[in-house]
C-alpha cells in the first residue's frame, strides 16, 4: 500500500470530526473519498497534507511517516481555492511550480503546452483577476499538477466547474493515471466518482461506512436486482424460486431476488414462456449503496445523489 | 531554505513593482526635507512683499523718527528693496487730543482696508513704561513684531542715556552693554549645536518610524490577501507556515533596505554634486550623521525594529479576515507600542540621561526610536573611539532586549500563524489564541 491512515481520530471543539479512520490508497489508482458535506473529508486531507495534525492515529507513506518532503512529491487542490490576483498567470504556475522544487527550465517548457490544452493560452500574460471563475479553477487545477506530483490530492474536486471543464479535468486526470501517478479525491457528487474512481471510501459523520475497489463493493452489494421487458403474460415470474419480490408494470417488471438462485437461472425459465426483449441485472448506485450502509435519512442527502454542486 | 528565499523573492518583487513603492521612495526625502527645513527656511525668508506702516509719536521726543530710521535698514531677501514702508508719520502734541484721534481713526481704518499692516503709536514716556506704546495690526508675523521690539528697544535705549544724564557717549554705553552670544564647546573641543544633533536624532527616528509603520503594514496586507483570497491553504500545502512566515518578513524588509539604499545613494550623489561645486556641508552636521555609533545604531534598530514590529503585524494580520477587522487591533499596537516612543524621542533632547528616559529606552518596542534618538545626540560628544562610548553599550544592550522580544514574539507569531492563516471567517477570541499558543 502506498499512503496509508492508521486509525485517525481529529476533534474540533469537542466534536469529533474524524473517528478512527483507516484507509489504504494504493499506488497508481483513482480513489475517490465521497461523503455528504460536513463527513470529515476535508479534515482528512489537511491532515494527510499535514495542515492540521490528527489527534491521534498514523498517517503513512510508503510505510514511512509523512514529513517534510511530502510536500515537494504531492500536488494539493483545496477546497478553497484562489490565487494571486496580480500576478499572470505564467508567473502564478511559475511561482508554485518554483515552491514544489520543480526545476525552472521544466516548468518553463510545461507552462505553455498545458495553458494550450486547458484554453487559456491567450491568458499566459495576462493578470489572474481577468479570468472567468471556470478559467480560474482550470488554472488553479494546472497549478495543482504542473510540477508532476507523484500523489495529487484534490478536495472536491468537481465544485465549481462545468460540465465541458469536468470532462477536460477528467481526461488529464486518466492520462496522470496512465503514467502511474495517485490521484486521491474528494467530492459529495457520487454519481461522478462512480464513473472515475477505482477505489473509493465512503465517509458519514467522521467514521467509515466502507471501502474497497469498486468493482468488488458493487459485486458485494450488487445483483440482487433484475430489470425485464417482454411480451406475453409475465405474471408467472412472481412464483420463480429465488424472487423475492416484484414490481409489475405493463410489459416490464423489476425483480429483487433473494440472492440463492444466479439470475441466468431465471432468465433461462423467463425465455422459454416470454418474448424477452431485455434482460438487466441491476447494479445499485454508490448513492443507493451509501444510504443502505450509513443508514441515513436519504432526506438529508438529497444533493449528493447527482448532478454537480457547486 | 530553498523555499524561504522563492517566497522572499516573490514578496520583495511584488513589493517593489507596485507604483506605490517608487512613488513612497522618491516622495519620503521630499516630505522628509519640508517637515525639517520648510517652516526654518520659510522664518528666515519672510514674506516677499514690504510691508507699509505707520507711526503716531505723540511724545515729542523725535523718538518716532529715531525708530523709522532703524526700520529702514531691513531688507527683503533681494537686499534693496526695503522691508518696510513708512506711510505716515504724524508727530502730535498730547494736548491735541481731537487731531490724535482723528489721524489714530483713519489709520486704524486703513489696516481695515488693507492699506496699512502697522499702526505704532508712541505715547509720552514711552521709556518708563512699554504700555505707553502700542502696535496696532492683523498681522501674525512674529518676525515683522520682533523687528519692531527690537528697534524701538535701541532707540528707547538710547532715550533712557539722555534723560539720565550720565557722561558717556551712548554709543560706547550701547557697545558697552550689548548682549552675549556665548561660544560653547565640549571637551572633545567640538562646538555641535543642539539643534543639529536633534534635527539629526528626529530625521534618524522618523525614517525608522516611517519604515516600519509603511512596509510593516504593507507586509499585514500580503497576509491578508492570501487569507482573504484563499491562497493560504495552497501556500501551505508547498512550504511550512515558518518559512512563508519568515519569506515574508523578510521579503518586505529588504524592500525596505532597498528603499533606504536608494536613499543612501542619493544622499552620497547629492553630496558629491555639492562639493563638486565647492558647496561646503555644514561639519557639524556631517560630524553627527556620519558618527560611526550613529550609523550603526541606524542599521541595527532599523532591521530589529522593523522585524518585531512586522511579526507583530504578521500576527495580526493572521487572525483577520480583512483590513477593517484588523484597525481595532492595530490601533492599541501603534498607540501604545509605537506612538509613545516618539514622544519620548522628542523629550531626549532636554535631558538625553534623565532617569525616566533611560528606563523607557529599554522597552524594547520603543528601543528603536528612544535609544535611536539618544545616541545621535549623546555620540558625537564622546571623546575617542564612539563605538566605545558608555551610550554605546546601552544601545548593545537594547538590541539585545530588541532581539529577546523578538524570538519571544516570533515563536508567538509562528504559532498563532500556523493556525490563524487558516481560519476563516469568524475572528478568534483571545482564549482560542491562548490555546493556539500553548499547543505543542
Amino acid at each position: 500500500m502506498y499512503l496509508t491512515l492508521e486509525n485517525i481520530t481529529k476533534q474540533y471543539d469537542g466534536k469529533t470530526a474524524v473517528h478512527d479512520l483507516s484507509l489504504s490508497v494504493p499506488k497508481g489508482v483513482i480513489y475517490g473519498m465521497i461523503g455528504p458535506n460536513g463527513a470529515g473529508k476535508t479534515t482528512t486531507i489537511r491532515m494527510i497534507m499535514n495542515i492540521t495534525a490528527p489527534d491521534s492515529g498514523r498517517i503513512l507513506l510508503d510505510g514511512r511517516e509523512v514529513d517534510g518532503t511530502f510536500r515537494d512529491r504531492v500536488g494539493y487542490l483545496p477546497e478553497e481555492r484562489g490565487l494571486y490576483k496580480k500576478m499572470t498567470l505564467r508567473e502564478v504556475m511559475k511561482y508554485l511550480a518554483d515552491l514544489k522544487g520543480y526545476p525552472s527550465k521544466k516548468s518553463n517548457q510545461a507552462i505553455g503546452p498545458w495553458l494550450e490544452r486547458m484554453g487559456l493560452k491567450d491568458y499566459e500574460f495576462k493578470k489572474v483577476e481577468e479570468l472567468s471563475k471556470g478559467m480560474a479553477q482550470k488554472l488553479q487545477f494546472i497549478t495543482t499538477i504542473l510540477h508532476e506530483p507523484e500523489i495529487v490530492i484534490l478536495d472536491e474536486i468537481f465544485s465549481g466547474l462545468d460540465p465541458i471543464n469536468i470532462e477536460v479535468v477528467k481526461d488529464v486526470l486518466l492520462e496522470l493515471k496512465r503514467k502511474g501517478t495517485t490521484i486521491l479525491f474528494s467530492t459529495h457528487v457520487m454519481e461522478q466518482a462512480e464513473k472515475l474512481c477505482d477505489h473509493i471510501c465512503m465517509i458519514s459523520r467522521g467514521h467509515k461506512v466502507l471501502d474497497g475497489r469498486i468493482a468488488d463493493i458493487k459485486t458485494q452489494f450488487g445483483r440482487n436486482s433484475v430489470q425485464m421487458s417482454f411480451e406475453g403474460d409475465g405474471h408467472f415470474v412472481k412464483t420463480l424460486p429465488g424472487v423475492k419480490q416484484v414490481l409489475e408494470f405493463n410489459n416490464y417488471v423489476e425483480l429483487q431476488l433473494t440472492g440463492d438462485v444466479p439470475p441466468h437461472e431465471i432468465l433461462k425459465t423467463a425465455v422459454e414462456r416470454l418474448k424477452v426483449s431485455r434482460f438487466e441485472v441491476m447494479s445499485p448506485s454508490l448513492y443507493d449503496i451509501f444510504i443502505e450502509q450509513a443508514k441515513v435519512d436519504p432526506a438529508e442527502l438529497e444533493h449528493v445523489k447527482g448532478g454537480h454542486h457547486a | 531554505m530553498r523555499k524561504f528565499w522563492v517566497i522572499l523573492q516573490r514578496e520583495y518583487a511584488q513589493l517593489v513593482h507596485k507604483k506605490s513603492f517608487l512613488f513612497l521612495t522618491l516622495l519620503t526625502p521630499v516630505v522628509m526635507v519640508a517637515f525639517m527645513f520648510l517652516p526654518a527656511y520659510l522664518m528666515q525668508k519672510g514674506t516677499t512683499s514690504t510691508e507699509k506702516y505707520a507711526v503716531i509719536d505723540l511724545d515729542g521726543n523725535g523718538l518716532g523718527r529715531q525708530f523709522t530710521d532703524g526700520m529702514a535698514g531691513y531688507k527683503l531677501s533681494d537686499s534693496s528693496t526695503a522691508s518696510f514702508h513708512l506711510d505716515t508719520l504724524v508727530e502730535i502734541p498730547i494736548v491735541e487730543t481731537a487731531r490724535y484721534q482723528t489721524a489714530y481713526d483713519t489709520l486704524v481704518q486703513a489696516i481695515r482696508d488693507r492699506r496699512l499692516t502697522y499702526l505704532f503709536v508712541i505715547r509720552p514716556d514711552a521709556y518708563l513704561a512699554d504700555s505707553n506704546m502700542l502696535l496696532v495690526t492683523n498681522s501674525d508675523n512674529v518676525r515683522d513684531i520682533n523687528r519692531f521690539e527690537y528697534q524701538i528697544g535701541q532707540v528707547l535705549s538710547r532715550h533712557r542715556v539722555e534723560v539720565s544724564q550720565i557722561s558717556i557717549p551712548i554709543d560706547s554705553i550701547m557697545a558697552l552693554t550689548r548682549s552675549v552670544d556665548l561660544p560653547r564647546q565640549d571637551t572633545k573641543g567640538e562646538s555641535i549645536s543642539p539643534e543639529i544633533k536633534f534635527m539629526v536624532g528626529t530625521i534618524l527616528m522618523m525614517l525608522i518610524y516611517m519604515l516600519v509603520l509603511i512596509n510593516g503594514q504593507a507586509m499585514m496586507q500580503t497576509v491578508i490577501d492570501e487569507k482573504s483570497a484563499r491562497i493560504m491553504e495552497v501556500l501551505v500545502s508547498s512550504a511550512t507556515p515558518f518559512q512563508i512566515m519568515a519569506g515574508k518578513i523578510l521579503g518586505t524588509g529588504l524592500a525596505a533596505l532597498t528603499q533606504v539604499a536608494i536613499w543612501i545613494a542619493g544622499g552620497a550623489a547629492l553630496a558629491a554634486y555639492a562639493s563638486s561645486t565647492g558647496t561646503q556641508l555644514d561639519s557639524s552636521i556631517t560630524r553627527t550623521v556620519f558618527n560611526p555609533a550613529t550609523v550603526i545604531c541606524f542599521a541595527a534598530f532599523l532591521i530589529l525594529g522593523y522585524l518585531l514590529f512586522t511579526t507583530i503585524f504578521a500576527f495580526i494580520g493572521s487572525l483577520v479576515n480583512s483590513p477593517k477587522e484588523a484597525q481595532p487591533l492595530l490601533m492599541p499596537v501603534i498607540f501604545v507600542l509605537f506612538v509613545p516612543a516618539m514622544m519620548i524621542g522628542f523629550a531626549v533632547l532636554e535631558s538625553p540621561d534623565a532617569k525616566w528616559i533611560r528606563v523607557m529606552s529599554f522597552v524594547p518596542t520603543y528601543t528603536p526610536l528612544v535609544m535611536m534618538m539618544r545616541v545621535a545626540v549623546l555620540a558625537p560628544t564622546f571623546e575617542g573611539n564612539p563605538l566605545l562610548s558608555p551610550i554605546m553599550f546601552e544601545a548593545v544592550l537594547g538590541m539585545i532586549g530588541i532581539i529577546i522580544a523578538l524570538l519571544i514574539a516570533v515563536w508567538i507569531t509562528a504559532k498563532v500563524f500556523r493556525v490563524g492563516i487558516l481560519m476563516y471567517g469568524k475572528r478568534p477570541t483571545l482564549p482560542e489564541i491562548l490555546r493556539w499558543v500553548r499547543h505543542k
